[in-house]
This record gives structure tokens, sequence and C-alpha cells, in this order.
């Protein structure tokens, strides 16, 4: 962590061209966030069409500045707000396009930490077993679609800044990594996990724990605070829980048709309400892509100002954990 | 109905003739006959107060004035407004709060440790309306604060004012009124209705038309009304009453504003951006802010070039040059796709019925519901 002499604020850069009602929701969200964190942010879209709109919505203009991207409505936006992240050394992007367009522009536009060979985007989400010194109950997935499909050498890269975000954020000392497989039985998975797996294990040691393997029953009880997984499988994988998440929300309007359950539900209100909380992506904070030079924060395309909010809110934390330079010292020590 | 009134002028260089001490009663009249009234609230505009909480009542109240906080910038914006060397005419503060009566001893202190002499401080009589039951009229702030402005306006031919407020209250709805009375564009009738939505008991009432009765016409005129932004509130709220109104997130944007209206020398602008820096305003902090106004058509970049010429020279001149606040302002505004933007126009005719029953009459208490949903 930095001390407070060498402590330089990151400058969070919202590209307000995406996400719903054309990124309305984006701008509300950082106007929020500048009424409540003391940390400068840029949002990036239509000049005019955001000085309009501000004059609507409560912000701090002091904090808010705003960055004018040409063509913004036809993704111009993203490009822009990525450009300026390249230009300014201490800065974190905020965004609700499309995952395919950010990893696609991101690699374009951003450098790789010198010790990364492929960015990871990671994923948290929330277990029986809480960790860390904070009780955290959400533990990583990474990569949930960055890489479709990752060699041994890349799953190690990605476990280990899987466990130095972990450390930072969740304040877990020694996080236990664990990877995801379609068995725990080692004599029963492909040869590139197998491979995987021996390089974690001979990695772990002060940085983490090796967990070993773990299949898709055992992730949302938290035997593992960090899974590591193919961008093809997390992203299969984070889908599913997100899912299930929703199913359960649409399984529960259903109990309001009878008389009995709909009580049932009522008494139970301050519990479902703690769940789905719990269960809410919008509280998150979205999904970091690690492992590039300047940390990008992704939200999915129907996110609310609340997860704009969030993720500002992390982008902050990131600045002032000093996580960039944790994930730098890391991966640059990593054997090849 | 719009009309482009200018802004008012700075008086040739050669007609500051003012001697006397900043807000003195005894100061004369320029050779141009103006005379220069800043008006002042003082909650929220320009000591840093908290009563939204029955604790936050409590402890300003026994706040000593050395423990009263002033609003960043406050202090020498209105010291340089008033500044014998920088009076372009003769200038007087006053100040209207809503603070109890109570509280003189203590709010004269803190004004006098800051060098701050009003030629009349009105303050409400709380305790009196309480103990006669007008509840209305310990909370509301239209009755109060019109009749203290056409009470203890200066009766001189040639008056300018400008009014400084915050968004806590009714500010800008009751500046802009009084404005308009004394511009003579608003009738005894029109004025009855207004006071009646707003739900002035009727004595006050009575009391505000026969200050009205005595008002000449085109006496004098409010030339400005700054309000800070204190909540930061939507700024949609007070575009109603046109460009008249200028809603400030900071006093450097204030400063800039009153320089714009010749109000202000370039190195009173220095030395309330050097205010805010002692307050730890970092300089990309006042160049969002630049960036803003600007934004909204409040600065032109012909101005903007204006300041730069002139926080140069003073700069130079005091061995301080305000180098790097420069640097990060003409970087914002690189950043914005159309510098020129059309001044927003201003507005006479000022539908102050329509604005009582609109939502936005109201005073915020957004920021609460913003930091109740984060939590």
């Amino acid at each position: 962590m930095r001390s407070a002499a060498e402590h330089t604020r990151t400058t969070i850069l919202v590209d307000v061209t995406h996400g719903l009602d054309a990124g309305h929701e984006a701008l509300e969200g950082a106007a929020l966030a500048s009424l409540n964190l003391d940390t400068p942010l840029c949002v990036v879209g239509d000049e005019p069409r955001i000085t309009r709109a501000l004059q609507e919505i409560p912000h701090d203009a002091e904090l808010l500045r705003v960055i004018h991207a040409e063509d913004a409505e036809h993704g111009g936006g993203l490009r822009t707000t990525l450009e300026h992240a390249a230009a300014l050394p201490c800065s974190t992007v905020v965004t609700a396009a499309a995952r395919y367009r950010v990893l696609q522009d991101a690699r374009d536009i951003l450098p790789l930490l010198p010790g990364v060979t492929r960015p990871a985007l990671a994923a948290v989400y929330p277990t029986v077993r809480l960790r860390g010194e904070r009780d955290d109950p959400f533990a990583l997935l990474l990569d949930v679609g960055a890489q479709l499909d990752s060699t041994a050498p890349v799953l190690l890269e990605h476990a280990i800044l899987g466990a130095v975000y972990a450390r930072l954020i969740s304040e877990n000392e020694t996080p236990r990594v664990a990877l995801l497989a379609n068995t725990s039985q080692e004599d029963a998975i492909p040869p590139r996990l197998a491979e995987a797996a021996a390089l974690l294990a001979e990695a772990a040691g002060e940085r983490f724990t090796f967990a070993g393997l773990t299949d898709g029953s055992r992730i949302l009880l938290g035997d593992a605070d960090v899974v590591v997984s193919d961008g093809y499988s997390g992203e299969l994988l984070i889908r599913t829980i997100e899912g299930f998440a929703a199913t359960a929300e649409q399984l529960l309007a259903r109990a309001g048709k009878r008389f009995r359950w709909r009580m049932g539900v009522s008494m139970l209100g301050g519990g479902i309400e703690a769940l789905r909380e719990l269960t809410d992506w919008q509280n998150y904070g979205g999904a970091p892509l690690l492992g590039l030079a300047r940390p990008v924060i992704t939200l999915q395309s129907g996110a609310r100002r609340r997860a704009f909010v969030n993720a500002a809110r992390l982008a902050a934390k990131i600045d002032r954990l000093d996580v960039q330079r944790a994930l730098d010292d890391a991966t640059r020590d990593t054997p090849r | 109905m719009t009309s482009p009134i200018e802004p008012a002028e700075a008086p040739p260089a050669s007609e500051s003739a003012s001697e006397s001490a900043p807000g003195s009663l005894a100061a004369p009249r320029s050779l141009s006959g103006h005379l220069h009234h800043y008006r002042w609230d003082l909650d929220k505009t320009y000591l840093r107060t908290e009563f939204d909480t029955f604790r936050d009542l409590v402890r300003t109240f026994r706040q000593r004035a050395d423990e009263k906080q002033v609003v960043p910038g406050a202090r020498t914006l209105l010291r340089e407004l008033l500044h014998p060397d920088t009076v372009l005419a003769p200038r007087r503060v006053t100040f209207i709060s809503g603070s109890p009566r109570q509280m003189r001893k203590v709010l004269t202190e803190r004004l006098r440790l800051d060098g701050i002499e009003p030629v009349e401080f009105i303050l409400k009589p709380n305790l009196e309306n309480l103990l006669k039951l007008r509840i209305r009229a310990v909370r509301g702030q239209v009755g109060y604060k019109l009749e203290a402005l056409l009470r203890s306006r200066i009766h001189a031919d040639r008056v300018e004012e400008v009014l400084f407020g915050d968004d806590a209250e009714h500010d800008a709805y009751i500046y802009s009124l009084y404005g308009d009375l004394i511009a003579g564009r608003i009738g005894a009738d029109r004025l009855l209705d207004i006071l009646v939505a707003c739900r002035v008991y009727t004595r006050d009432i009575d009391r505000i038309l026969t200050l009205q009765d005595t008002l000449r016409p085109a006496q004098g005129s409010v030339r400005r009304i700054i309000i800070h932004l204190d909540r930061r509130s939507p700024v949609r709220r007070f575009l109603d009453y046109g460009a008249r109104v200028v809603p400030v997130f900071n006093y450097f944007q204030a400063s800039l504003v009153l320089f714009g209206d010749g109000q202000l020398p370039g190195r009173s602008l220095l030395h309330v951006l050097e205010a805010l820096k002692d307050e730890g305003y970092t300089p990309t902090r006042i160049a969002n802010s630049v960036q803003d106004l600007m934004r909204r058509g409040f600065l032109s970049p012909v101005l903007f070039a204006r300041v730069e010429a002139e926080l140069d020279a003073a700069g130079q001149t005091l061995g301080r040059p305000p180098s790097a606040f420069l640097e990060a302002s003409r970087e914002a505004l690189e950043l914005v796709h159309v510098r020129e933007r059309p001044t927003p126009p201003w507005i006479e005719d000022v539908d102050y019925l329509a604005l009582v029953g609109s939502g936005r009459f109201k005073p915020p208490r957004l920021r609460e519901k913003v930091l109740q949903f984060l939590e």
C-alpha cells in the first residue's frame, strides 16, 4: 500500500457512450460518484449532450471533467476513453461497452504489464464461505472471457494476477487458488490442465496456496478464494451463476400467486432482501480486466447508475491499495 | 421575453475615487454616480454551516466565532470586492441571514476577525416568531428576506447590487423577485399573488406591499445574483431565472463572472485563486470548474484569454505566476469540443407563480438522498 506522501490519486475515466439509455445511466453514476468520492472523474462522450444532461443531475463540477469524443454515437467514446487512459499514467477506465469491444480496443491501445502476455477478465461471485479480515463473501473467478483458450503458463499468469488482486482487495493475506476442472480427480483431466496444475503447485508459496482442482459443484461453497480457468469455461460458469440468481428472482415472483406462499415470502422479507443484495451483480463494482498497464473495469450493458458508482468506488480502491504496482511487481517475477 | 441586457461596465480607472474603508457608511459617491452594494447571505454562502439536523443546529449555535468556518474563497472575494485599492466606485456590503438574532454577537465577531464591516447585518427574529406561533415564518424565507432586502436598500439614484446566496433555501427566487421589483417589472397585484402563493403571513405581505409603494421607477438594479451550490443542486433549477442568476460551485467561478462584469480586477482573481489553493484546491479541481463555467456559457474564450493575460501579469508582478493553474485550465478547455457557447438569455418575465408550484422551488434534499443511497 502506498504511503500518504507518495500517493497520487487516480483519475477515473468513465465512458458515457455505452450502457443503458445511451450512456445516461453511466453519466448519472459518474455524477453521483463525484458527490461521494474525493477522486477526479472524467466523463467521455458527446460534450454538448453531456453538458445538457448534467444540468439536470446533481454533481460536483470541481471533480467532474468532460472530455469530448468525436463520433461518440458510433462507439468512438470507448476508444477516446482508452486513449486518454494511455496518456494519463494514473488512471482507471470504467465502461459498459460490449466486452469483446473492450477487449479488442484495450489490447490495441493500452500496453500490457511487462510480465503479462495475456490479460484476464476477472469476476466476483458470492460464496457460502467468508474470507479475509473483513469476512468477504466474494470469491474471484478469472478469466471470464478475455482468452477463450489459455495455455498452462497463461493460466499460471492469471493465477498470480488473481491472487494479488484478492490479497489486496479482499484483505486476504494468502488466498487459496484453485484450478477449474471437469473433476477433482487429477488422472481424469486434460493434459493442458494437468500441466497448469503442476505449474501452480510449483509456484505456490508466500503469495498464494494452491487448493488443487475444483469442479462446478464446489464453486459456490467457496473452497477457493480465486478460481482460475480459461476464458471459455470461465464465461460459461459466470453466466450460469448470474442466470441462477435471475431465475431465483423469477421463482420468488411466482410465490406471489398463492396467498400462503406470499405470506411466507413476506415473513422472510429481510432475509430475502439481504440475499438479493448479495447476489445482485450491480453491487460488485464490475469485472476488472487485469494485466493491462491501466485498470479497466467492465460493466454489463444493462448496468444501472448504482453499478457505475460501485465501479468508481472499486477504481478508487484499486488506486488506494496500489493494486497496479503490486500486479506489476508480481508478474515480473513469474517464472517462464 | 428575453432582452440582451449587458452586464454592468466597469467605470474608467480615473473614476475610482473612493477613499473610505471597505464597508463603511460614509463612502462618497463616485464621479460616475454608481454605488456598488453587495448583499450576502451568511449560512452556506459565506459560512460553512450545517443545520440539516437538530444536532447540527445545536453545534452551530454553540460554536465560537473563531470556530466558524468560512466557505473557501468567500472571505478573499468579499475583501477584494471591498478593497480600497481595487475600488472602481463606492462599495458597501450588507448581510441578511436566516440565523437567529441571538447569534449576532458571535457572527459579528466572526466578520470582524475576517476584516469585514458590513453596513448592516440583519438577522431573523426566530425566537419572536416562535413565541407568537408564527411557525411558517420560522421556516420560510421569502417574506423575511424580501422585506429585509427592500428595507435595507441604499436609497441612491444609481445603485448596482450584486447578491450572493446559496441553494439551500430560496435565495435565487427571492433575489430575482427583489431585482424585478426594484426594476419596476412587478406590480402590486402580481406581487400579492406571489406572496400569497409563497404562504407569507398577511401582516408581512402588507409591510412588503407598503415598501414596494416607496420604490421609484428604475431606482438601481440587481446586476448579478451569485448562488453558491452548497448542496450541489442541479443547475437546471436556476435556468428559469435567466443569466442574471449564476450558480457557482466555488468562489473562483464567481470571481470570473464578476471579473467579466468589471467588478473585479485581474489581481483579485489571483488572490481568490491563492485562497482556494490554501484550502487544498488543486489546479485540476479549479480548472474543472473553469471548464464547467465555459460549458454553461458564462465564460467565453475571449474572456478566458483576458483572464489568462491578467493572471499572468498579476502573477509576474507579485512573483507568483499561477502557471500550474493556467496549464491545467488550458488542458481542460482543450478537451471540450465547442468552446464558444451562447450566453444564457437574460429573462425579464420570470414566472414566479409557476415556479412556486414547480418541484424546482423546493430546496433539494438530493445530496442527502445520494448519501443514503450510497450507504
